[in-house]
């Protein structure tokens, strides 16, 4: 009984109340950004919170790559997810690396950061108002991810 | 020269109430857990004491069949208290053990501990101390139960219900909490506070029986 305590604590804790915190994440970071203040940890966070079952599960799959008593297991857990952040993460990050250098380049969002702020406000404002939609998109995302890559 | 009735009795009467005693050092166990912290336990603390207790208690027939087997004289024990005195005060502890302390004392225990919770967030602490404990009193019941099914009988009985208790820890109760690292490293990111190490740890929680190998063949 305690296992099952344990385990409904965690199950409520992953997937109720973070992703109920995820809308709360996801406000603080529109409002962290209209401030021009970092907010991209919010934003990130908001993300993760709705996707903390499939962190375990990657996690899960990591320490699977070998037998429950093999000596090597946590270092290949360790070695599985080195792999991941380089060959999955990483990419990912250099692609939306390449399209902000590609858009700063252009001046796309120069009125974000210097001169007139009124691109900021207008943005923080849409999103203000089109938060429930912006969760539901993730959320969107998050159960056609469940699916692989396709 | 036989043995007074009176001691049988007495003997039968303690090895009667070994199963309730170990349900009140189940009760300072969790009581210990919260004071050393909730989430983990200091190893030369009393939470580790008093589930040693509770294993003990659990196993008495068996470790005292270890004596006897090694050629020490044992008196027989068994059957049930002939002195109605006796009996009606085996009655008694076992009643005040099940009506009052599990029944009535451990549910308020938790839900103090519920309130803690509360508190300790408000204070900023993390209110997963508490919960665990909680969790862990409403648990007893179960919990002895389950520990009397990893009883092998045998007369190493005690230390084969302490492995049955780690396997269980390290394959059921840990890979549980390796959700709740995740869980702790979400918030932590928010938090601008350390990530790595809740993700390392869910890992290790994933590998325990393979770092306990780890460990062996090293020292091989």
């Amino acid at each position: 009984m305690f296992e099952h305590g344990l385990l409904n604590l965690t199950n409520w804790i992953a997937n109720v109340i973070l992703p109920t915190l995820a809308g709360l994440l996801a406000a603080g970071a529109i409002y962290r950004f209209s401030k021009s203040h970092p907010y991209s940890e919010l934003a990130y966070a908001a993300f993760a919170a709705l996707m903390c079952s499939g962190l375990l599960r990657a996690l899960e799959a990591f320490a699977q790559q070998a037998g429950v008593s093999d000596p090597d297991r946590y270092w290949l857990s360790i070695l599985a997810l080195t792999n991941w952040v380089g060959n999955v993460m990483l990419p990912l990050y250099g692609t939306l690396q390449i399209v902000m250098a590609v858009v700063h380049f252009a001046g796309l969002l120069e009125r974000m950061t210097i001169g007139e702020a009124w691109v900021r406000n207008m943005a923080s404002a849409m999103m203000c108002f089109m938060l429930s939609g912006i969760l539901r998109l993730a959320e969107a995302w998050i159960q056609n991810g469940t699916a692989g890559v396709r | 020269m036989t043995t007074p009735q009176f001691l049988s009795d007495l003997l039968t009467l303690l090895f009667d109430l070994a199963v309730p005693a170990a349900m009140c050092t189940m009760v300072l166990a969790a009581l210990a857990l919260r004071q050393e912290g909730g989430v983990n336990f200091q190893v030369g603390g009393s939470f580790p004491r008093w589930m040693l207790w509770s294993v003990i208690f659990l196993t008495l027939p068996q470790l005292l069949s270890w004596f006897a087997a090694q050629g020490i004289q044992m008196p027989a024990h068994g059957g049930s208290v002939a002195s109605p005195w006796l009996a009606g005060l085996e009655g008694s502890f076992k009643s005040f053990v099940t009506v009052l302390v599990v029944g009535k004392l451990v549910p308020l225990l938790a839900s103090f501990f519920v309130l803690k919770a509360a508190l300790d967030g408000a204070q900023g602490d993390s209110p997963l101390g508490s919960i665990i404990t909680a969790i862990f009193l409403l648990a007893i019941s179960s919990t002895v139960q389950m520990m009397q099914s990893f009883n092998s009988g045998s007369q190493f009985a005690t230390t084969d219900m302490l492995a049955s208790l780690w396997n269980f820890v390290s394959g059921t109760i840990l890979p549980e909490a390796a959700g709740l690292a995740v869980v702790g490293a979400v918030i932590n990111y928010a938090r601008h506070r350390p990530v790595m190490p809740l993700i390392f740890s869910a890992l290790a929680f994933l590998s325990v029986s393979a770092l306990w190998s780890l460990v062996q063949a090293m020292v091989r």
